[in-house]
């Protein structure tokens, strides 16, 4: 706490303040950008009545979600039903106060910054099955524990990966991961790590294929079954947060975060490089959506436990044994 | 020797000649109907069975003085179908057949809610198309809207 | 009073939990309730009830000339209605013995062969649906918006048809409708690749329907197991094979059989069937004689002779038969109809014992199940 004084604080909050428009814009916009792209992947237009190429869809569907009536069934939880979807939301902006947007635009770079997204991203489980086991209702809690269950299994490779480029660079702080990848991006490096994080990130926030948790078709709506109106749109709003904050790491840890390819940096800012270099993840992760079907819940687990996590840490050895000798 | 062949051998033999009549020409789209008396029935769908048929559906007619069952057979090769009658009394309880095809489980299920006829040892005499609670039998010819109600000879005679 | 200690020594008798796949589910096709018994994830019992589209079609038969009955017949599969309603049409002509002219004939065979395509589309389009990948789903119903149209035009209807007529069909055909219908056949062949593509060879797909819910022969034949699903067990039972009616037997095509019974066998099936519809098309459009295409006065007043006839047809998911039993009068004394959905559906009871909830789904989907069809 050493170092904290006035202007610090102001730092603290005027960065806060940004942070929930950013999120909250953000995920306006991801909604608006996910309803484009699976309807032209469907052959079809997506939202083009509600403003310039239907920009303002999604904020009419906020308003209605808001205007709906929040119905709770009368056997759940009294007490978590409803903060299970606040929990869900909040660590989740917690994430946004370490990314590095920019040399100078980070709220707070800690030296920390990578244990601390990971640690706080964990929480979204609790909540989830919070939220599934509050509900009072099968379906929920099916998806609930099978939330809990991908989360975990997916979680061990996503830390091997990441651990990787953090043994190369000696660093937690994003500042410092970013700043070694000012020739070469990470990706080129370390491939399979990059990879594998992409590969779990997606079943970290719940997408497609590994969608499990709330697969429509299966379980009604899994783990959310039950929530109705702003409460749904929160769990919503935070999966797409989610998505954000994970691509926004895979493009500090692998991509070069606010690094121009190779180092010429065009005259463009980095803040722009930044959001550019997510925002195609984000699609790339829309993309694989409404390309593959779901895999079932074992095959899932199958591939991870199996596939996966050694896959990593073989990965992960070898950067060690790398980084040592050479 | 086609199925069909043996089968009618078989049914001649257990039924008598009079009980099946063969039409090769398939005009009503059965290559024979036999009857059998109902103390007969399950022996003759096990024959049936063992010959490679499977039942293909099952239904009831309701006359004014008798009900009849009708299940209809039919085997992998072309033309095949035979047609098993048995006429039950209004009234009368038909042992079931769902221990040789476990399609008469249902299909039985199906006969009983709609003619009341009674199947002794069915395994699960629930409703299958009707409300669990529904106590009339809507396919006899004394509920509802009934356009005709003959007797058997009438049509078959 | 008991302690914390003895609560958690009491062993856990009752594993077993029941789950409601509910009548309102998105992916049970129709109104069906399965009543699973689960263990954790594993299926220990499956019950499913239905009836909750039961509509009295067999009574209304009773009371109903064999024409007012006509618009009934599709109603029942109104995916694949047509074929519902030349079957009926056809089983009425033998009984009656109406003539029917040979334009005619072979009009009812593209528009039956249209409509199994049309019906083998959505089936792909809500089994990919189903297992999560939602985009097949709107290149099958852009396909089908192309029969559908090529069907309105000549019939009036998109989805449950009357077209078919006692004694041959109620509209000619003109050159457009040739016209279109090849050009439509053109383009599904070309389609036919990006589905392959995008589907068939999907490791994901392969993954979730080889070696899923496979059917015995022995259980095929147990439960009345028709149609599809008895061909992926591979048996080559077709009724348009296996006992030729209409025009079926002049036209040169194949019955697609697959080996294991599984659900990917059962897909390939369907795909295969689509394409051997589209050979039949093709030759009838090539063959198609002119002259009348409705025998109209022989049906003034359609009373068949008292007796019965049961008439067995290949609609898109099985044998579908009419069994009808005349006493002489324009009415029917006993219309009965045999589903092929019935024994489809009822194999599930042993099939879905041991598999996993999600394979569940996906064996629903792939056995194509028309629940108002078993409910009539």
């Amino acid at each position: 706490m050493g170092n904290t004084d006035g202007s610090d604080w102001v730092r603290l909050i005027v960065g806060l303040v940004i942070v929930l428009a950013f999120s909250q814009l953000n995920a306006l916009f991801l909604v608006w950008l996910e309803r484009k792209v699976a309807g032209h992947i469907q052959l079809r237009p997506g939202p083009k009545e509600v403003g310039p190429f239907g920009i303002l869809q999604t904020i009419a569907d906020g308003i209605k979600l808001v205007g709906k009536e929040l119905i709770s069934p009368a056997a759940a939880d009294r007490k978590l039903f409803p903060i299970a979807p606040i929990l869900v939301f909040m660590p989740v902006l917690v994430g946004f106060l370490v990314l590095p947007f920019s040399p100078d635009l980070i709220i707070r770079d800690m030296n920390v910054g990578v244990l601390l997204i990971f640690a706080f991203s964990t929480f979204s489980v609790l909540a989830i099955l919070a939220g599934g086991w509050a509900s009072n209702n099968k379906y929920a809690l099916l998806g609930a524990v099978r939330s809990v269950a991908q989360n975990v299994a997916y979680e061990i490779p996503l830390l091997l990966a990441v651990l990787s480029v953090v043994l190369m660079v000696n660093s937690l702080q994003f500042s410092h991961i970013v700043e070694a990848q000012n020739r070469f991006w990470f990706i080129f490096v370390q491939p399979v790590a990059g990879i594998i994080y992409l590969i779990c990130a997606t079943a970290e926030t719940n997408r497609a294929p590994f969608d499990i948790p709330e697969a429509e078709s299966e379980l009604v709506a899994g783990f959310h079954t039950e929530y109705s109106g702003m409460r749904f749109g929160l769990f919503f709003l935070a999966e797409y947060t989610n998505m954000f904050i994970v691509c926004a790491v895979a493009t500090s840890l692998f991509f070069g975060g606010w690094n121009g390819p190779f180092g010429f940096d065009l005259n463009i800012p980095g803040v722009v490089w930044f959001l550019v270099k997510t925002y195609i993840l984000i699609f790339i992760i829309m993309w694989v959506r409404w390309t593959f079907p779901r895999l079932r819940f074992d095959q899932l687990m199958n591939f991870s436990w199996k596939v996966m996590i050694p896959l990593s840490l073989a990965n992960l050895m070898l950067t060690a044994l790398v980084v040592k000798f050479v | 020797m086609a199925n069909k062949d043996v089968m009618i051998e078989k049914l001649r033999s257990m039924l008598g000649d009079d009980a099946v009549c063969v039409d090769d020409k398939y005009g009503a789209g059965v290559v024979s109907a036999a009857t059998a008396p109902a103390a007969k029935l399950v022996e003759a769908l096990g024959v049936f069975k063992d010959t490679g048929f499977y039942l293909e559906t099952m239904t009831a007619l309701d006359f004014q003085d008798t009900q009849e069952i009708v299940y209809h057979l039919n085997c992998f090769e072309p033309m095949s179908r035979m047609s098993l009658r048995v006429l039950v009394g209004h009234g009368v309880s038909v042992p079931t057949a769902s221990g040789v095809f476990t399609a008469a489980d249902w299909l039985e299920r199906e006969v009983r809610e709609f003619y009341g006829i009674q199947f002794e040892g069915h395994p699960d005499p629930r409703n299958l198309l009707l409300p669990e609670d529904a106590d009339y039998h809507p396919l006899k010819k004394d509920f509802g809207k009934v356009h005709a109600y003959r007797t058997r000879d009438e049509i078959y005679g | 009073m008991r302690s914390m200690a003895d609560q958690f020594r009491e062993p856990i008798v009752e594993r077993v939990y029941t789950l409601n796949l509910g009548p309102q589910h998105p992916s049970t096709h129709g109104v069906l309730r399965v009543l699973l018994d689960l263990d954790g994830e594993f299926i220990v019992k499956a019950d499913p009830v239905i009836g909750y589209g039961h509509r009295g079609h067999e009574k209304m038969g009773e009371n109903r000339t064999y024409k007012q009955f006509l618009p009934n017949a599709s109603r029942m599969d109104y995916l694949s209605g047509l074929l519902y309603n030349h079957g009926f049409v056809l089983a009425v002509e033998k009984f009656a013995g109406i003539e029917v002219p040979e334009r005619a004939k072979y009009i009812r065979t593209v528009c039956a062969e249209l409509n199994r395509i049309s019906s083998h589309l959505l089936w792909f389009g809500t089994y990919v649906m189903d297992l999560g990948g939602f985009t097949p789903f709107l290149y099958a119903f852009d396909d089908r918006e192309h029969i559908l149209d090529i069907l309105d035009r000549v019939s009036g209807s998109r989805l449950t048809y009357s077209y078919c007529r006692f004694g041959g069909v109620c509209q000619d055909v003109d050159a457009q409708f040739v016209d279109t219908t090849r050009s439509f056949l053109k383009r599904f062949r070309s389609r036919y690749h990006d589905y392959d593509n995008l589907v068939t060879k999907n490791v994901i797909f392969i993954h979730r329907t080889r070696g899923v819910g496979v059917i015995t022969v022995d259980q095929a034949r147990q439960f009345g197991v028709t149609g599809p699903n008895l061909r992926a067990c591979g048996i080559p039972y077709d009724m348009r094979k296996i006992e030729p009616y209409e025009i079926y037997d002049r036209f040169d095509f194949e019955i697609p059989i697959g080996t294991k019974g599984d659900a990917l066998d059962r897909y390939r099936v369907r795909l295969e069937e689509m394409e051997q519809s589209c050979r039949i098309i093709e030759q009838a459009l090539d063959r198609m004689p002119g002259g009348p295409f409705w025998n109209e006065a022989a049906t003034f007043k359609v009373r068949p002779p008292k007796g019965e006839i049961y008439f067995g047809f290949e609609s898109a998911r099985g044998q579908t038969g009419y069994y009808l039993v005349s006493d002489g009068t324009p009415y029917p004394y006993r219309c009965h109809i045999r589903v092929p959905s019935y024994g489809n559906l009822h194999v599930l009871t042993e099939v879905l014992r041991g598999t996993m909830m999600a394979d569940a789904i996906s064996i629903l989907g792939s056995i194509d199940v028309v629940i108002p069809e078993i409910d009539r």
